[in-house]
């Protein structure tokens, strides 16, 4: 039975949502200082004005909303939802005032698209924007990748009883740590350990392509960004083209894999445990569907006849499938091509990989390895069952972390999740189709929305329909959180309207 | 969700979500009043032809030029085309000599026999200029990467950014579908090129209205954060 919200459920989902907001506010604030450091003037004052609204709206959500009640489950993943949807209008200002953005519905999607880690965008004349907003379309991507609410409130809150429940919110299956602030911290850490290593490699990459150091590193900064978070904005519009550099490509390889690493795995290397390379069954699925879609790939490239020798098929072909594949959304290739020059074979690899995804607890978005690798093993087992004899018991085992034993409703969770993001996937495909988009541009860009893929075959533009942006801008919502936190957001609407007392 | 509940009426439940979703898009309404104008000193633009970014628009090829093409052909001046032929039909270009004329942005990253540069032939560099500074808006960037001879190269003074619009360039070379030798693809190999336009910097004088408003937010929220941590320390 549903209970209608009361007032107190109200204000719990209010002042959570406006401690983020306050948080995002003072993220926010800290990119004027580099704006007028820059130059920047406008994009200065278009900053402050986007952290004033955003702090004003939390340090007032914070006084006005004093809550009794106890953050339950329900209320965490329902303040997740919220404020996924809410943050973006913030986040949305300084965009808009850049001038950048024909209509306030795209400077929302682009927010959307930062956060939530896509990489689609509705930028006009990329190339010209101010470095300070460029930026903060990449902190975006910092903040929505590692999670906006865990971000936020481990920097801010001082106990983590109230964020325990927040966390599996945001897309995340499992603590790796019993407790949840340690767990943050050591996502954090695993960052700035890459971030430490990998900004460095990027920036002495572009150095030697030929970049000057200062824009160097601007470019560094923003591609670790975009790499590791396996989110999408390149800094320019030509995307990973523009660098003419296998070097920064080999590099940027290394952190989108990195980055579609879940933090489990992370932290098992991070012990030393190195094994679980090789046996984690999600390593060996995402291994496998790498390896298996890059030959299929290669197999549509070659019949088409795109490139002349294996060389360069390989070095696209496999930076393509990697970014696909662990939803990062980087292009090393005028996507236009994949229309007018790679068939249908190679593109449709492309859609695969990214409706796989990466591992689950990592920034990739996707279905996800871990439930790819469960749905083969539990068919695995329904056919061991019906060869051996009638009364064998099939057990089936998969390592992660430890040696478990598959269950029934393992599978069925991944089948249910499989389900609804085909079902989102097929969605957006639908709406495209309606518009007179073919079949397979409408499900290459719906996929894109939903899987947090970010790959772009040009539907995604300022004129797009209104509608299609809307449906785009929940897809992406809906894929990075996964659904649960969103089918509890709409819950409570719907106990609004239905609930009892 | 414990103790007696008191929830409020639906009524007022669904007019205080409405009431929130309003604001937050108020919140977007008033920023977007806060934009650059448009410069009344600038002329009119062309219509844009809408349906040459519109994926459903039907491409037509040309059909490639046959191999032995006689010497009138060979000897008249390229074809003056822009990224978006060439990227809808790149067989049909592979390997032709054309001209292309486009703002270089971001670097000129030099190498031994010549530099890669990239060349943006969109309506800001063609036409119109960079934004922020006006509100036409015709989409993302358009452009292809071209490497271009390096003496060239020595002639750009300003590339494209943040802060200026890039020197535009003609050049006439080979585009490339694949270019083997460098391991790219849907390049162009310029052999020849001149700097047809110079760069400049961006204008983007201060809006004296947003600063205002920008400061008197400041101060408010200045003063909401200062009340928070009193109401705050005093619980």
């Amino acid at each position: 039975m549903l209970f209608r919200p009361d007032l107190d459920d109200f204000r719990l989902l209010g002042r959570f949502t406006g401690k983020v907001v306050y948080g995002v506010g003072v993220v926010m604030a800290l990119h004027a200082p580099v704006a007028f450091v820059l130059g920047e003037s406008n994009a200065g004052y278009a900053f402050l004005i986007g952290a004033s609204v955003a702090l004003i709206a939390g340090a007032g959500s914070q006084v006005a909303l004093r809550a009794h009640g106890r953050l339950t489950a329900t209320h965490a993943l329902a303040t997740v939802g919220l404020v996924w949807l809410v943050v973006p209008f913030f986040g949305a200002v300084p965009l808009l005032l850049s001038g950048h953005y024909a209509y306030p519905v795209d400077a929302y999607f682009e927010a959307m698209s930062g956060f939530a880690t896509i990489g689609l965008t509705l930028a006009n004349d990329l190339d010209h924007m101010a470095r300070s907003v460029n930026l903060w379309r990449h902190v975006m991507h910092f903040l929505g990748g590692q999670g906006i609410v865990i971000v936020v409130l481990t920097i801010f809150a001082t106990t983590s009883g109230a964020i325990g429940s927040l966390y599996t919110g945001e897309g995340r299956p499992e603590r790796i740590l019993p407790n949840i602030i340690h767990t943050a911290r050591f996502i954090l850490r695993v960052l700035a350990l890459y971030a430490s290593l990998g900004i460095p490699a990027l920036w002495l990459a572009l150095v030697r392509t030929g970049w000057d150091p200062l824009p160097g590193l601007f470019h560094a900064l923003t591609l670790f960004s975009t790499a590791f978070h396996t989110a999408g904005f390149a800094p320019m519009s030509a995307s990973a083209a523009v660098y003419r550099s296998p070097l920064v490509e080999a590099v940027l390889v290394v952190l989108m894999l990195a980055g579609a690493f879940s933090f489990a795995l992370h932290y098992q290397l991070w012990q030393g445990r190195r094994h679980e390379l090789t046996r984690n069954l999600e390593t060996r699925t995402l291994a496998f569907t790498l390896l298996g879609i890059f030959v299929v790939l290669a197999v549509g490239l070659a019949r088409t006849g795109a490139y002349t020798s294996f060389g360069e098929l390989f070095r696209i072909g496999f930076f393509q499938t990697v970014s696909a594949h662990t939803t990062s959304g980087l292009a090393t290739v005028p996507t236009r091509l994949f229309v007018t020059e790679w068939g249908v074979l190679a593109p449709a690899m492309i859609v695969t990989a990214m409706a796989l995804g990466g591992m689950a607890g990592s920034t990739a978005g996707g279905i996800k390895a871990i439930r790819v690798g469960l749905l083969l093993k539990g068919l695995r087992r329904d056919i061991r069952t019906v060869l051996l004899p009638e009364d064998a018991v099939v057990v089936e085992r998969y390592h992660s972390t430890t040696v478990r034993i598959l269950r029934d409703e393992q599978v069925r969770g991944a089948a249910t999740i499989l389900l609804l993001y085909i079902i989102l996937y097929l969605g957006g495909g639908m709406l495209g189709l309606f518009y007179g988009y073919e079949l397979q541009l409408a499900l290459f860009e719906s996929t894109a929305a939903g899987a947090t893929g970010g790959l772009s075959v040009g539907l995604v533009r300022p004129d797009l329909e209104l509608s299609l942006k809307v449906v785009y801008i929940a897809q992406m919502l809906v894929g990075r959180l996964e659904f649960v936190a969103v089918f509890a957001l709409a819950g409570y609407l719907i106990s609004i309207v239905r609930g009892r007392t | 969700m414990t103790g007696p509940r008191r929830p409020p009426s639906r009524l007022v439940s669904l007019l205080g979500v409405l009431a929130v979703a309003l604001l937050l898009i108020g919140l977007l309404q008033v920023a977007n009043l806060m934009r650059h104008p448009m410069p009344d000193d600038m002329p009119p633009v062309p219509e844009l032809d809408a349906d040459a970014a519109d994926p459903r628009t039907e491409i037509d090829c040309p059909d490639p030029p046959q191999e032995a093409a006689d010497d009138e052909t060979r000897a008249a001046t390229p074809p003056l085309v822009t990224s978006n032929e060439l990227l809808d039909c790149p067989r049909s270009w592979d390997g032709q000599t054309i001209r292309y004329r486009g703002e270089a942005v971001g670097a000129v990253l030099q190498r031994a026999d010549g530099a890669w540069v990239q060349l943006n032939d969109d309506i800001y560099a063609q036409t119109r200029g960079p934004l922020p500074t006006h509100r036409d808006y015709a989409g993302g960037n358009a452009g292809l990467g071209a490497f271009i001879p390096l003496e060239l190269a020595e002639r750009i003074g300003r590339v494209g950014g943040p802060r200026f619009r890039g020197d535009v360039l003609e050049i006439e070379g080979q585009f490339r579908r694949v270019d083997g030798e460098r391991r790219e693809a849907a390049v162009i190999v310029a052999h020849t090129g001149i700097v047809a336009g110079e760069g400049r910097p961006i204008e983007d004088p201060v809006l004296p209205e947003r600063r205002v408003i920008a400061l008197v937010l400041v101060l408010l929220a200045a003063a909401t954060v200062t009340g928070e941590r009193l109401v705050a320390t005093r619980r």
